[in-house]
């Protein structure tokens, strides 16, 4: 009988104007907004690959110059853009995509789209994410307000009850007929986003196709929640312009109002400082020091050195006590800065915990932090690459001052190396964290949105039980 | 007395009401209505608005739950029975609503396949709906070009297609021209032919006394008489029901 129930929903739905020009209006948004998000995924990543290798080639053809003050030099990492970033940018618009590496420095991530575009191009800037999170609940919404409402209404439901359907199988074909429809235009998106995915550069991740299979299971878990409630709502409201006034209400505070206070809320709770509080912070710690981060004392170095080596004067060392002493300081500097960007990440963590917890009032929240975790374009992937680029930055500043201090003697300001050294530091390659570890980060949205999920099915279930004829 | 009336008159009834009664608050709707239709009978409920007639349909549709007593339809107790009681109805109400965006033949197939009839073949329900007065080409269009007579004909076309036992009807020829009407009675008179028992909610006293066999006036949820209409004249009917639905009359 269900299946009776679903062909007429569904050929019912497509056959009224005002779904196909929604569906054609949010179809096409859709479709072009994975496009848009695609050619510029792959745009960026080609100005990523040459904007790499240009500063691989600068690092290597620097010419002959103290390994320190190749450290100085420095070398830019480029963050890469994971496959899926085209339908989900993510934070990435605001944490940037570059970070210069040198010596003695933690510098801040530099090229943020963000920063650069005005406030109509940020509008302008719809993702495929943004279309999914929250376009297409209104169109489920405006699909499914009067499923019931409207049939009370109408007076089919009196006459479609009286067959002897029962709620729940109406409710089930209703949901499935609505599904169908929508099908109509999410799977050609979904078959293109996957398309995409297979053409696409797959980044730096070995699971793309995992990862959008996941993305997909979490947004179509997000459209079954506001189905549920779209009939939930539907089998109860008085009207079907009541439906559709509560209905609208409850996108709006998912998609508009929640997300805002969520930030602000997480904000206020989990304070981080401001870049000029924290970049003051930084620069007084390493001038001064703090607690027991102490920086360090030339003399103190060159005297244990020249116990060390059983020598009395610094001439006779048979290293570089200089070389010795700038990778002190560069340790010293190195535990300032974990001290601080430590406890940063540490807030951001605080912040992004209670926001995925306060999706308990609205869905969206997990969903879109989920959505940004499996395109990789969330915070902890962005620390996961700032981390890596340290890192890096920390062996490549090892690496300079060790040869100084290994091949140059203390007072030999002549000591300089060439392209064999350069070309013996290994290039950043970095490996994008797999899925488990996204999804581990990312339990707790899981969790509320599989709590949503069910809490709503739950509630269809009960609230059409209790709806009445007229 | 019609042949078969009287050849069903000791027949098990198939649509039975023993002391219903419906209560709204402190308002009562129906208040204890013992009935019995029988296989090929068509009892007309009369009375003023909110007389119980709409309120006892509702109870055999099980849409509302009494407050005592019982609705059976073949036998089968609506509270305990809902789809089984169901399976074996049909219902025709005052607007036969319809799903705009499909044709007649389409609603007709949805209405059938929910009502338990599977799925008809396209040329079983073009001959339906020909057989409730609808040709063949309006039987193809969609249903937001149909009139109101044309959308009851669907009605009628969905209750042959049940092929209930028992039919229900909601005021059906209320806003329908004397030529709809008059259509539509026929087609009553039919389904009764069949041996289908029908109970009819009416505020007109012509189609009444033409299209029934029994009469109930209904005032303030009671049934305050019970007519044969065999043995009354159109006058003698528009009379007693004067007399009964008077508020005298009615709280007597």
């Amino acid at each position: 009988m269900i299946h009776h129930i679903v062909r007429k929903e569904f050929t019912d739905m497509i056959r009224d104007g005002r779904f196909r020009w929604s569906a054609i209006l949010v179809g096409s948004l859709l479709l072009v907004s994975l496009a848009h998000g695609w050619v510029q995924a792959r745009k960026a990543s080609q100005e990523l690959t040459a904007a790499q290798a240009t500063a691989r080639e600068h690092w290597e053809t620097q010419g002959e110059k103290n390994p320190h003050s190749a450290a100085h030099y420095g070398v830019y990492a480029f963050k890469p853009r994971l496959a899926l970033s085209f339908v989900d940018e993510g934070v990435d618009p605001f944490t940037g995509t570059s970070v210069w590496l040198e010596a003695h420095r933690q510098n801040d991530f530099l090229l943020r789209p963000a920063q650069d575009a005005t406030a109509a191009q940020r509008i302008g800037a719809l993702t495929a994410a943004q279309v999914l999170q929250h376009l297409v609940p209104l169109l489920i919404i405006l699909l499914t307000f009067g499923a019931f409402a409207g049939e009370r209404e109408r007076g089919t439901l009196r006459q479609l009850l009286a067959t002897g359907v029962g709620w729940r199988e109406l409710a089930l074909g209703k949901a499935l007929g609505a599904s169908g429809a929508l099908a109509l235009l999410l799977v050609p998106a979904a078959v293109t986003g996957a398309a995409a995915l297979v053409v696409a550069n797959p980044g730096p991740t070995a699971s793309p196709l995992a990862r959008g299979a996941v993305l997909a299971g979490a947004y179509l878990a997000y459209f079954v929640v506001f189905l549920a409630l779209s009939l939930a709502v539907s089998a109860r409201a008085r009207s079907s312009r009541t439906a559709l006034v509560f209905l609208l209400a409850v996108w709006v505070v998912n998609g508009l109002v929640a997300p805002r206070v969520a930030v602000d809320l997480s904000k206020r709770v989990y304070a981080t400082p401001s870049a000029f509080e924290f970049a003051r912070t930084v620069e007084r710690e390493m001038a001064d020091g703090v607690e027991d981060i102490a920086p360090p004392d030339r003399d103190e170095s060159t005297e244990r050195l020249l116990a060390e080596y059983g020598v009395e004067r610094v001439e006779d060392l048979p290293i570089n006590a200089v070389g010795v002493y700038l990778q002190e300081s560069e340790e010293f500097s190195n535990r300032i800065f974990d001290r601080n960007y430590g406890a940063l990440w540490d807030a951001f963590r605080r912040q992004g915990i209670l926001q995925e917890a306060l999706a308990a009032a609205a869905p969206s929240i997990a969903v879109r932090t989920l959505s940004m975790g499996l395109a990789g374009t969330d915070v902890e992937q962005h620390r996961h690459f700032a981390e890596t680029a340290e890192t890096y930055r920390r062996d490549l500043m090892r690496q300079m001052n060790g040869d100084m201090t290994e091949n140059s003697l203390t007072g030999d300001f002549t000591y300089a190396v060439g392209a064999e050294l350069w070309e013996s530091v290994p290039p950043l390659e970095y490996e994008a964290p797999p899925l488990g570890w996204v999804l581990g980060n990312r339990i707790l949205s899981l969790a509320v949105l599989g709590a949503w999920l069910a809490g709503a099915v739950l509630l269809a279930s009960a609230q059409v039980r209790r709806a009445e004829v007229a | 007395m019609t042949e078969s009336q009287e050849s069903n008159s000791g027949a098990t009834p198939l649509l039975e009401a023993r002391g219903l009664t419906k209560d709204y608050g402190d308002t009562r709707a129906l208040d204890s209505l013992d009935l019995a239709i029988a296989p090929g009978e068509v009892y007309c409920l009369l009375g003023p608005n909110g007389a119980g007639k709409t309120t006892t349909i509702n109870l055999f549709l099980g849409f509302v739950a009494p407050s005592a007593g019982q609705a059976l339809v073949s036998g089968l107790d609506v509270s305990t029975h809902d789809r089984e009681s169901k399976r074996r109805l049909a219902y025709i109400p005052e607007q036969v609503m319809l799903y705009r965006n499909l044709s007649g033949i389409e609603n007709l197939e949805y209405f059938a396949a929910l009502g338990g009839q599977g799925s008809l073949g396209r040329k079983r329900l073009i001959e339906i709906l020909g057989e409730a007065g609808l040709d063949a080409e309006a039987a193809g269009r969609r249903v937001s070009t149909y009139s109101k007579g044309m959308r009851q004909k669907v009605g009628i076309a969905i209750a042959i297609a049940k092929e209930a036992d028992a039919l229900l009807l909601d005021e059906p020829t209320s806003g329908l021209d004397p030529t709809a009407s008059s259509e539509f009675s026929a087609l009553v008179e039919r389904l009764r032919n069949r041996g289908v028992a029908v109970l009819m909610a009416t505020h007109d006293l012509f189609r009444a006394k033409d299209t029934g066999t029994r009469v109930g006036i209904m005032h303030y949820g009671r049934l305050v008489t019970e007519l044969s209409t065999a043995e009354i004249g159109h006058a003698d009917l528009e009379r007693i029901y004067l007399e009964h639905v008077s508020d005298n009359g009615g709280r007597r």
